[in-house]
């Protein structure tokens, strides 16, 4: 277990205020916020690369705030990796085995699993300048687990990668955890990552904690201002009623429209998608659709780089986020006829409380 | 008359010009290194060059350049590494303190090192522990004091140009902060690290005014190839100079061969 304290840092144009958050063994936390929130600092005061003079860390009951990071047994994952260049991927990962030493005693072994765990085993010999972005996250992180380290922490693991490399790390990462059942700390600035991945979100904003949740009750509920303002207002639906299908899928009933979504068990009383996760369509998608539906935009407004547009669905208002060239590819006015769909996988269920 | 500059024929002109500098003062260096071939044949260049005494001094050159060096650049690296990764008050002050050498006239840190040697603690360091004035060790020392702040200066750019979430990283897989300068760190200022060592031996070897200064100009005593050339100079033994000369511009190009040989790159001094 990680407990932090009323940490407080004042570091360059970065500040961290007042932070105190307590993260479950096992747990895989993700703490979310905008660039320049403060997260990486925080990483790095749990790293113990900062000298913290308020506040306190704790580590599985041990109080690390004034151990050097050498001696906090804490796995780190920096942005843009930081391999070492001089050395080959093999080396890299024997660098926190004890002394660095390259044979004997089972380092092979290690690094043979290491390097299964993480999907390297093809790459050992190669020079660390010549992988992709893809292939350095997952060095990086088998040197981080090498040592054996009681947390891990992962600052922006998907953040410099293309998106189908981030979307197959994603599950890797999420494999891993499973298999370690290691306390995972992960950096992100997008929601989706943080929702798709995370036990429970600590959202940051001007070094401050807003609020920690899991990430169902944090869309359904934030807590402030500054939450709901990130995370973007959701399209919410309060639905009558909830029939599991089986195969982790329900059907829920919100007003006239009839939804398929992924079910875990318990009553769903609430679900909700993000605006960018519903598809707008001005012909009638071929093909079986599951959750597709028909309506009338009433408004469109355009934001920085995206386009929001209002749709009329039956009794319900949905809100679609696409963006701007997207849109301008796009033939849309108000009062015409589209089509939407909500993607099923990107549809949150809310059980419980409401 | 500037518009005539404007557009492609000001490029042209602006391209000449830049050019025939660059030409100019390839030719002129060119030309004193040819011109010195005008004054001299092979034989008399061979037996100037084979002589007893541009032996000697050869070796005293080599000796005294390697020593001063390494002597150099363990020094600098600690304090480059200060200079480039802590704060402390009167940073500035220290590191402008530590240019002074390189501006200053090698002559006038001879001739204060001399002073400094006939001061009563000068002296007592000078008559009990190593005899610097006139004497070989003199001429190390005079090298290290004209060598050594470039050998900072240089490193300092190194340890700058390295980004210390390397060393972070290395701290976080459990070195303590001297095993990650030692494996971290270090290696990655390898390139820096042979750069300023090549340059910093090649700028003692040509070193001259403050050897002559703190060390004397003996004959065969204290005598390194650039005081051989001021001595042969000054007893009109011209072939003689010119041999020492072309032993110096070819120690030089081997040192920047080497450089390039080894970092693959030209080294920004």
């Amino acid at each position: 277990m990680i407990e932090i304290k009323n940490l407080s840092l004042h570091l360059g144009e970065f500040r961290l205020k007042d932070i105190s958050l307590s993260i479950k063994d096992g747990e895989y936390f993700v703490i979310l916020g905008p660039t320049g929130a403060g997260k990486t600092v925080l990483m790095e005061c749990i790293a113990g690369l900062h000298h913290i003079r308020a506040g306190e860390i704790w580590l599985g009951g041990t109080d690390i705030t004034r151990l050097s990071p050498e001696e906090r047994g804490v796995g780190y994952v920096p942005q843009d990796y930081v391999l070492f260049p001089f050395l080959n991927v093999f080396d890299n990962i024997t660098f926190g085995l004890k002394g660095g030493k390259r044979t004997g005693d089972g380092v092979e072994e290690r690094v043979n699993e290491l390097a299964g765990l993480t999907g390297i085993a093809h790459l050992l010999h190669r020079d660390t300048r010549s992988l992709s972005g893809g292939e350095k996250q997952r060095v990086a992180l088998a040197r981080a687990l090498a040592p054996s380290p009681g947390i891990l922490l992962l600052d922006e693991p998907l953040g410099a990668l293309d998106q189908r490399t981030a979307k197959y790390l994603r599950l890797e990462l999420n494999r891993v955890h499973r298999e370690l059942g290691l306390t995972t700390i992960h950096i992100t600035h997008d929601l989706t990552e943080a929702l798709g991945m995370a036990d429970r979100v600590a959202v940051v904003r001007n070094g401050r904690v807003e609020q920690v949740a899991p990430p169902e009750e944090m869309l359904f509920y934030p807590e402030s201002e500054g939450v709901a303002d990130f995370i973007g207002a959701p399209n919410i639906l309060d639905c009558d009623y909830c029939r599991d299908l089986g195969q982790g899928i329900a059907e829920v009933g919100c007003g006239s429209l009839k939804l398929t979504v992924p079910h875990e068990g318990g009553n769903i009383s609430k679900v909700a998608i993000l605006p960018r996760h519903v598809y707008i369509s001005e012909t009638r998608p071929p093909g079986l659709s599951v959750n597709g539906f028909q309506g009338i935009i009433t408004t469109i407004e355009p934001a920085v780089s995206t386009v929001r547009i209002r749709v009329q669905v039956a009794d319900n208002n949905l809100m679609v986020e696409i963006p701007s060239y997207m849109y301008e590819e796009m033939d849309l006015a108000v009062n015409q006829e589209v089509f939407l769909i909500l993607r099923m996988r990107r549809i949150r269920c809310f059980s419980g409380r409401s | 008359m500037l518009k005539i500059l404007k557009g492609a024929g000001g490029e042209r002109v602006f391209r000449a010009a830049t050019i025939s500098a660059l030409v100019l003062l390839a030719v002129f260096f060119l030309g004193i290194v040819i011109s010195m071939l005008t004054y001299t044949d092979w034989d008399t260049f061979i037996t100037a060059l084979f002589s007893r005494e541009i032996l000697s001094a050869i070796r005293l050159s080599l000796t005294t350049a390697t020593i001063a060096a390494v002597i150099s650049l363990l020094i600098a690296v600690p304090v480059a590494y200060t200079i480039s990764r802590s704060r402390f008050p009167g940073k500035d002050i220290v590191d402008s303190l530590l240019d002074l050498p390189i501006v200053i006239s090698p002559v006038a840190l001879g001739a204060a090192l001399l002073v400094f040697f006939n001061t009563p603690l000068g002296s007592a360091i000078n008559n009990n522990v190593i005899r610097f004035v006139f004497s070989v060790p003199g001429i190390v020392l005079a090298q290290i004091t004209v060598i050594s702040a470039l050998a900072v200066r240089l490193l300092k750019s190194t340890f700058d140009g390295i980004d210390p979430r390397y060393a972070q990283v290395a701290r976080t897989l459990g070195c303590s902060q001297p095993e990650a300068f030692f494996r971290v760190t270090l290696p990655l200022a390898r390139d820096g690290l042979i750069a300023s060592a090549i340059l910093t031996w090649a700028r003692a070897i040509g070193e001259f005014g403050a050897t002559v200064m703190l060390a004397g100009a003996t004959a065969m005593k204290t005598e390194t190839l650039p005081t051989a050339i001021f001595l042969s100079l000054a007893s009109a033994d011209i072939e003689k100079a010119i041999a020492v000369i072309f032993v110096l511009v070819i120690l030089a190009v081997a040192a920047l061969l080497v450089i390039r040989k080894l970092i693959g790159r030209r080294y920004q001094i």
